[in-house]
């Protein structure tokens, strides 16, 4: 056993000081902080800037900028339902619409929202309930912003916008702020359903869909009157709306937020699997490989028996690879617990699924299994080949035949599908057992297919240990051209010595 | 009680008999020569008593156990084919294999760096193998299979490959552990380094042993020759088997190349030519060297494979 852990620390050391080593080690943490900032970077944090020539009388500029406040006030409280939802922070006022979360805010909603006092009010509330730790609510800026109409464009006749919109779409004075939208509304509108607009660049989707809403609604509401409904009908008939309401089961049941964000630990937990064994598999079929062509075996074969060197190196590695993971995890805690932002609401919900000691033993199980059975592929390349280049020849189909079901694996968790006959074969296949079932905790697996499958997983494992430790051994000091598909085979079957 | 004995090894690759039926055994304190050309099964033997290949049939006896890791702590082992980990201090590396053979970690260390001191690399200890010159490298990997004061050294080839002054330090290191008690078995197809070294020999051709004694023993086997100045032929002598004129060594006086016929020392010669009143002004013995004792055993070290 002493001579398996000096094996293991010097192939921990020997991987620990190689500088793609730590530059690896850092990428994880480096792609959460980006992660977290990115969002950021790519949301404008200006408001469009919109400017309606209503000349139809000034309704329906009015109406489009009503129309913008209240998508900007159903956002909010939207969001601030989904922060109440996340920080568990109904008792704050369990009757407030933002403690309810299973619904679609209605316009009517919205204007029960801001006439109780908005989010200023929400956030007194939630103080009093709000733990310190958690940060405070940041409302979403709006989208749209109406600036008022310049005396200059206001009397210039329809057909000389053209010429005079370019001055406020690309202003020449370096500090005038652009416009985005410009908006004519013409004299005629209702009888001719003909507007215009300018843009500085692609118009977006929302913009459209809501000034194409005020005005469809309007143009309704007048052929309504037109055929001899009362004004007021003919109003209330185009604000009539389905309610609807919307259901988020828990992790097992399929919907996509839940799923995402309750289950990101497993589906991380497999990633990671993945990520860490390439990289230190790699690198200990790196260090083999130089025991090999520097020859430098029979001197540590001297001291060390052949099962003794494997599984010090299966140590060595599984070290470093949990090392990795042990990083990566301090540097998800350290941000989910020692600061505040959008990477701290993120995974802190994420860790629910420690709360189960089952839930626990089943990612380390799953989690420390998989990289001996997956890490002993390499070790057995290692001591088939002379040099890295002999060993790309089996690694190849090897990692291709590892990464390819996974990476479907991950797109059928991700999509939220927990069954299908592929993920069931990959839960059964022992290979890749270990990311499927870890990927799969999230989303709900049965409790006699996590162990039956451990089980298998555990006896695979067994086998491979006898077979390749044989290969291994077989292979430590065989000299000469690679060993084919047979050679492989019959050194399998071998007897030690 | 003998430090290492084979007894009626052989050790079969699938059709190839690369040890056949060896027998021998190695006394404390003695520098003993495994001699062969390539591919006459030293490697094998060596690998065999080391326990990383196990042989088809026989015993062997390793420090009074079996061959083992077990006795790594008291086994120093260079092997033909020499490397070392490329990313490792020279220190880290003697220390490294210093610890798989059992040494505590202080030890380990102190021990290799005395080795590096004595070796002339100190200012080297913490410097990379990969930056250092292959004569360095030589001297580190050496140190890696005394770091734990063995007392069993098994040098497989030790010299090939290593530059006249690793060479010395080499033959120097090997007398300094057998003068210190320690037991030196090692490989070599260069006869001069057993020549000077050696206590006993063995001798092997495609895996069987040809000759197993003293270097004195080995000559013994060949015929004994002299150089002779004697005024007439030397042939008539008793134990003569025959004498070569070799042309006039001064006037009256001629040079002779006398071969002794087997089993005849030159002593008993020179013994009768006196009792003779057989006039020399010569009587030199000539020494086999171990080489020519070789070609006589074992053909030339190219059919010896």
């Amino acid at each position: 056993m002493n001579n398996i852990l000096i094996v293991a620390a010097r192939e921990f050391r020997q991987i620990a000081g190689m500088r793609s080593f730590w530059l690896t080690l850092l990428i994880i943490p480096l792609s959460m902080v980006i992660g977290g900032i990115a969002p950021t970077l790519f949301h404008k944090d200006q408001a469009d800037r919109v400017m309606v020539i209503d000349r139809s009388g000034g309704g329906e500029a009015r109406a489009i900028a009503q129309r913008f406040q209240l998508d900007h006030n159903r956002d909010v409280l939207t969001q601030l339902s989904r922060y109440v939802q996340r920080h568990h922070l109904e008792s704050a006022d369990p009757g407030a619409l933002w403690a309810q979360h299973d619904r679609w805010y209605s316009d009517s909603d919205v204007a029960q929202f801001v006439a109780s006092g908005g989010v200023a009010s929400a956030n007194v509330k939630i103080a009093r309930v709000k733990p310190k730790d958690v940060s405070e609510f940041e409302a979403p800026k709006p989208d749209f912003e109406i600036v008022p109409v310049p005396a200059s464009l206001a009397s210039v006749p329809d057909n000389g916008l053209d010429d005079a919109v370019k001055g406020v779409l690309k202003p020449a004075a370096k500090d005038a702020k652009p416009v985005d939208y410009v908006l004519l509304i013409p004299s005629d509108f209702g009888k001719s359903p003909l507007v215009r607009l300018w843009a500085n660049s692609q118009p977006s989707t929302s913009f459209m869909g809501a000034v194409q809403e005020v005005l469809t609604r309007d143009l309704r509401a007048r052929f309504l009157a037109t055929n001899g409904v009362s004004p007021g009908v003919a109003q209330t008939a185009t604000a009539i709306a389905p309610a609807l309401s919307i259901s988020t089961p828990p992790p097992g049941g399929g919907a996509r937020e839940s799923m995402l964000v309750r289950s990101i630990l497993p589906l991380l937990a497999a990633y990671l699997l993945m990520i860490s064994l390439m990289l230190s598999g790699s690198w200990m079929l790196q260090g083999t490989v130089e025991e090999r062509s520097n020859k430098l075996l029979e001197t540590v074969l001297a001291c060390v028996s052949p099962e003794e060197l494997m599984y010090g190196k299966l140590l060595g590695t599984a070290g470093v690879g949990l090392f990795m993971i042990a990083v990566w995890a301090g540097c998800g805690l350290f941000a989910a617990y020692a600061t505040k932002g959008a990477i701290a609401d993120f995974i802190r919900p994420a860790l629910d699924p420690l709360t189960s000691p089952a839930t626990i033993l089943a990612l380390i199980y799953f989690f420390v299994v998989g990289y001996v059975a997956v890490s002993i592929l390499f070790l057995a390349i290692g001591a088939m080949s002379d040099s890295m280049r002999d060993a790309q020849g089996y690694l190849m189909p090897v990692l291709l035949l590892i990464l390819l079901p996974i990476s479907l694996l991950m797109q059928a968790v991700l999509s939220g599908n927990s069954g299908g006959v592929l993920i069931e074969v990959l839960t059964w296949v022992p290979l890749w057992t270990p990311f499927a079932v870890l990927a799969r905790l999230g989303l709900g697996i049965p409790t006699w297919e996590v162990i039956a499958t451990g089980a298998v997983l555990a006896l695979y494992t067994l086998v491979e240990l006898v077979l390749l430790g044989r290969l291994f051994r077989a292979s430590l000091l065989a000299q000469g051209q690679k060993p084919n598909l047979r050679e492989v085979i019959s050194r399998m079957r071998a007897v030690p010595r | 009680m003998s430090v290492l004995s084979l007894e009626r090894v052989t050790k079969r690759f699938d059709q190839v008999v690369a040890v056949d039926d060896l027998s021998f055994s190695v006394e404390p304190g003695t520098v003993f020569g495994f001699l062969g050309g390539n591919g006459a099964g030293k490697t094998t033997s060596l690998r065999m008593v080391l326990d990383i290949i196990r042989p088809t049939s026989g015993s062997i006896d390793v420090l009074g156990r079996a061959p083992g890791r077990a006795n790594a702590p008291e086994i120093g082992f260079l092997p033909e084919e020499r490397g070392l980990y490329r990313q490792m201090t020279a220190l880290d590396t003697i220390a490294y294999f210093g610890r798989l053979k059992g040494m505590a970690p202080a030890d380990a260390k102190r021990e290799g760096a005395a080795l590096l001191d004595r070796f002339g690399l100190s200012a080297n200890a913490k410097m990379t193998v990969d930056k250092l010159s292959k004569g360095m490298a030589q001297k580190v990997q050496l140190a890696t299979a005394l770091v734990n004061r063995p007392r069993l050294l098994i040098l497989d080839e030790p010299f090939g490959g290593l530059d006249p002054i690793n060479q010395g330090l080499l033959e120097d290191e090997i007398r300094r552990l057998s003068a210190a008690g320690a037991t030196v078995v090692f490989s070599t197809h260069v006869m001069q380094h057993a020549e000077r070294l050696c206590d006993r020999l063995l001798l092997l051709a495609r895996g069987r042993k040809k000759f197993e004694g003293t270097l004195e023993e080995a000559r013994a086997e060949l015929p004994a020759r002299l150089n002779v100045v004697a005024k007439q032929d030397p042939s008539k002598v008793g134990g003569v088997e025959s004498a070569e004129d070799r042309g006039e060594a001064e006037p009256g006086w001629r040079r002779w190349d006398v071969r002794l016929e087997p089993g005849v020392a030159p002593g008993d010669v020179l013994e009768r030519c006196v009792a003779q009143q057989f006039p020399l002004r010569r009587f030199e013995q000539l020494q086999a060297s171990l080489h020519d004792v070789f070609v006589h055993i074992v053909g030339t070290p190219e059919t010896a494979q």
